[in-house]
């Protein structure tokens, strides 16, 4: 230690650690609690947690302890005053103490009382001891002592920094952690009449409002803008300390908007979180192409291009405004207003502060002239974009859904494709392919309706601002999925006509990928005997693990439905090789599955059809033709040349 | 349960800067305290203090940061408006073993501003700018 401060604090601290080591070592040698009471806090664990190298006690004050009562005598009485102890990680590991136990602490030890809060703080206690209180606490400690306790660590936000000057307590920092506690409900414009925001001025530039933060007067400020577009977000901020690892991070989302003023500038403003995706419908209908006021914004974030490229897609593909914007700085004759302007380079992302209201949205106004609908294309117009990272917007039959099994990552996270078509593509014989696959990533939030609905029944459903680059559609954040028509938007010539006739796929041929779905067809060549399999199943549930009856070992029982199925359905499934005109150059390897309902078919044929699967009659199957199966491409290799395909059923 | 360590702290410290306002130094309770709380980084922080290691870089905007000055001689910057540093012990006591919610120059830094002990220095825009980006470009 050199001079100074550094050294003042060595010499105590050597001191500090002498007369520690002293009184430790003569409360081992001497069994006997010292009779000098002055001075010694008692006290009572109730709750602990750790903090860094701290163990937090919350502990209640005991007046006295008459060596005669047992720690469950020692009720906690309502008066006692509470305490905050903390103890040092080598004190901790000393006392090794539970809730329940009681503590003498020793002076000297330091009270600290905080400002807003009534419990106070008990620190440098390193001169404490556990009390024994009789046979059955001891014999309770041996058993303790066997299992290890596990005690909850609190982790301290980086965000939390400690103010040296004596301001009030409300302009203290505060911590982040809160984001995505629910900000009060945002009143819609029926409201507002009875309770206008404030009569002050309405801007009308962005840039005003965030350049003047923490002027005066800016939280009454108000900016009109106009609500382009309407999506949810996943709340992953202020989660991470306390999400349990297998909570779906799908559950939580907030509600957003993507504004822009009478400049053109955009921003995006974070609001409230939701429960579910489902309800970001209803806001979409509601809101989006209206105006709508701000005021009190807190600033989140400036960022750029570089730094979030999903939200600056979606901004360019709303640029250049539809209707001339005003230039900052020029009086606002309309000569001086222009659509020539180049895109935006940088944006605001905005929040709101909690336990105001700070958006009122005027429903009742017609759509604004600034808003710009979505453009609709039909998916082949789609298919031949140049670009990388265009948002895109159509309407299509989703044949086919397919969770792309990971099986390290929760179900919730894991990346769910779409196969999805529409008449542009399927009406037209044409190079393009008759289906597109559309990938929804894991962190995009899927409302549960559309989960549902979509693996029920094939369905039409209009993908809002979604991602095409690399030859693909993706669903990222800011996409929104609908399951109607959009109220509005712009179909420059895009053919919307339903689909008639059934769904063609594309058949197997040599361009044909992994991760796609086909038409397949050929003859049969080969049958992998170890893959035959059969299973009853139940009729009414589709459960494929069916039990014998307890009652009568001759009959089936669903423990799913609770009752004896009468009729199950045989499901079999199998893997055979195909020889395919369309791709002859490779092994075609098929997962076939059927089904037969008992009750449908006669004895005779059953037990053939069972008999041709298993390795008696195989020779019965080579040769035979397999029509146009649909199937989905599991892996295509080259080195061996093989496809390997599963049989599917189209939604 | 909101953390209790940071409000400690923080009323540690102003009781410091209290009574060094008053009467430039410290009683040996302030010691004690920093020392249970803080453990092994308070020694060292208050060497950094000694040292006048501590130096707040300000720009015409208003953007503020602190340099400090290591043992080693290396200068490490600390942001003012969360808690981070660009020491090594940061990242791995902090960061990754959340052992403790600072280290010894942002408990320097935090020193110096109750004790007086800062040094101030006045730099451009692009200074400070250049300062704050210098590590990133360091680890690319």
């Amino acid at each position: 230690c050199r001079g100074g401060l550094a050294e003042r604090l060595c010499r105590l601290q050597n001191r500090e650690r002498s007369a520690i080591s002293f009184w430790r070592h003569q409360c081992i040698s001497d069994a006997k609690i010292p009779s000098d009471k002055s001075g010694v806090l008692i006290v009572k664990i109730l709750e602990m947690f750790e903090e860094c190298t701290i163990q937090v006690a919350i502990c209640q004050q005991l007046e006295q302890l008459p060596a005669t009562l047992s720690s469950e005598d020692a009720v906690i009485n309502a008066e006692e005053p509470i305490l905050k102890v903390l103890f040092a990680r080598e004190t901790a590991g000393h006392l090794k103490s539970r809730p329940q136990d009681v503590i003498h602490i020793y002076p000297p030890w330091q009270k600290l009382l905080l400002k807003n809060t009534d419990v106070p703080v008990i620190m440098n206690t390193y001169f404490s001891q556990k009390v024994l209180l009789n046979e059955h606490s001891e014999v309770r400690e041996k058993t303790y002592g066997l299992t290890k306790m596990l005690i909850k660590k609190n982790i301290i936000s980086l965000a939390q920094t400690l103010r040296l000057d004596d301001l009030d307590d409300e302009l203290h920092q505060e911590s982040s952690d809160n984001q995505v506690a629910c900000a009060p409900q945002i009143r819609n414009n029926c409201d507002s009449k009875q309770h206008p925001l404030t009569q002050s001025a309405v801007n009308d530039s962005l840039l005003e409002m965030v350049e003047s933060q923490g002027a005066v007067g800016w939280r009454e400020a108000q900016v009109r803008v106009v609500i382009q577009r309407v999506y949810c977000l996943p709340a992953r901020e202020g989660y991470r300390s306390h999400v349990q690892g297998n909570k779906p991070l799908s559950m939580f989302c907030r509600l957003c908007l993507l504004v822009q003023d009478a400049y053109g500038m955009f921003s995006e403003v974070q609001l409230q979180s939701l429960s579910s995706a489902d309800d970001v419908e209803q806001y979409y209908r509601r809101w989006e192409g209206k105006f709508c006021c701000l005021a009190g914004m807190k600033i989140l974030q400036r960022t750029t291009r570089g730094r979030t490229l999903g939200l600056f897609s979606l901004i360019d593909s709303l640029w250049p405004p539809v209707v001339p914007v005003k230039v900052p700085g020029q009086s606002q004759d309309s000569e001086m207003m222009t659509t020539d302007l180049p895109p935006p380079s940088f944006c605001y992302i905005l929040t709101v502060q909690s336990g105001e209201v700070h958006v009122e949205v005027d429903e009742e106004e017609q759509i604004s002239n600034l808003y710009q609908p979505p453009a609709v294309h039909g998916l082949n117009e789609i298919l031949q974009i140049d670009g990388c990272n265009e948002r895109c917007s159509f309407w299509a039959q989703v044949l086919y859904l397919r969770l792309q099994t990971k099986h390290s990552l929760p179900i919730a996270q894991r990346e769910i494709w779409l196969f999805v078509t529409d008449s542009t593509l399927q009406n037209v014989v044409r190079i393009t392919p008759k289906v597109v696959a559309v990938s929804v990533a894991a962190s995009f939030v899927l409302s549960k309706e559309i989960t549902e609905t979509l693996s029920v029944a094939s369905q039409l459903v209009f993908f809002k601002d979604a991602l095409w680059g690399n030859g693909r559609i993706i669903c990222v954040e800011r996409t929104v999925l609908l399951l109607q028509k959009p109220l509005l938007y712009s179909a420059a010539g895009a053919d919307l006509s339903e689909l008639t006739g059934p769904v063609r796929l594309d058949e197997l041929d040599s361009t044909t990928q992994a991760n796609s779905i086909c038409a397949v067809r050929g003859t049969i060549v080969g049958v992998n005997e170890s893959t035959a399999f059969s299973w009853p199943t139940c009729d009414r549930c589709g459960n494929g693990k069916l039990e014998l009856c307890p009652q009568d070992r001759g009959l089936l029982y669903c423990n799913q439905c609770s009752e004896v199925v009468i009729s199950p359905v045989l499901k079999m499934q199998l893997e055979i090789f195909l020889s395919c005109p369309s791709r002859s150059q490779s092994t075609v390897k098929v997962k076939v599955w059927h089904e037969i309902s008992f009750a449908a078919l006669r004895l005779f044929v059953l037990i053939n059809m069972l008999l041709s699967l298993q390795s008696y009659e195989v020779q019965s199957v080579l040769g035979k033709e397999v029509g146009l199966l649909n199937c989905y491409v599991h892996s295509v290799t080259s080195q061996p040349n093989c496809v390997a395909l599963e049989e599917i059923v189209l939604l | 349960m909101d953390s209790t360590l940071p409000a400690v702290a923080e009323e540690l410290l102003k009781e410091i800067k209290k009574a060094f306002e008053e009467t430039s130094h410290g009683t040996d309770t302030f010691f004690f305290r920093l020392k249970f709380i803080f453990g092994p980084s308070a020694v060292p922080a208050l060497d950094l203090v000694d040292q006048r290691s501590v130096t707040r870089v300000t720009s015409p905007s208003g953007r503020t940061a602190y340099q400090v000055l290591g043992s080693s001689g290396k200068l490490y910057t600390c942001y003012s408006s969360c808690h981070f540093c660009t020491c090594p012990a940061f990242g791995f006591t902090v960061l990754q073993k959340s052992e403790s919610f600072l280290c010894k120059h942002i408990l320097a830094v935090y020193l110096s501003q109750a004790m007086g002990a800062c040094q101030e220095l006045a730099v451009s825009e692009e200074q400070l700018t250049s300062i704050l980006l210098a590590e990133e470009e360091d680890e690319g």
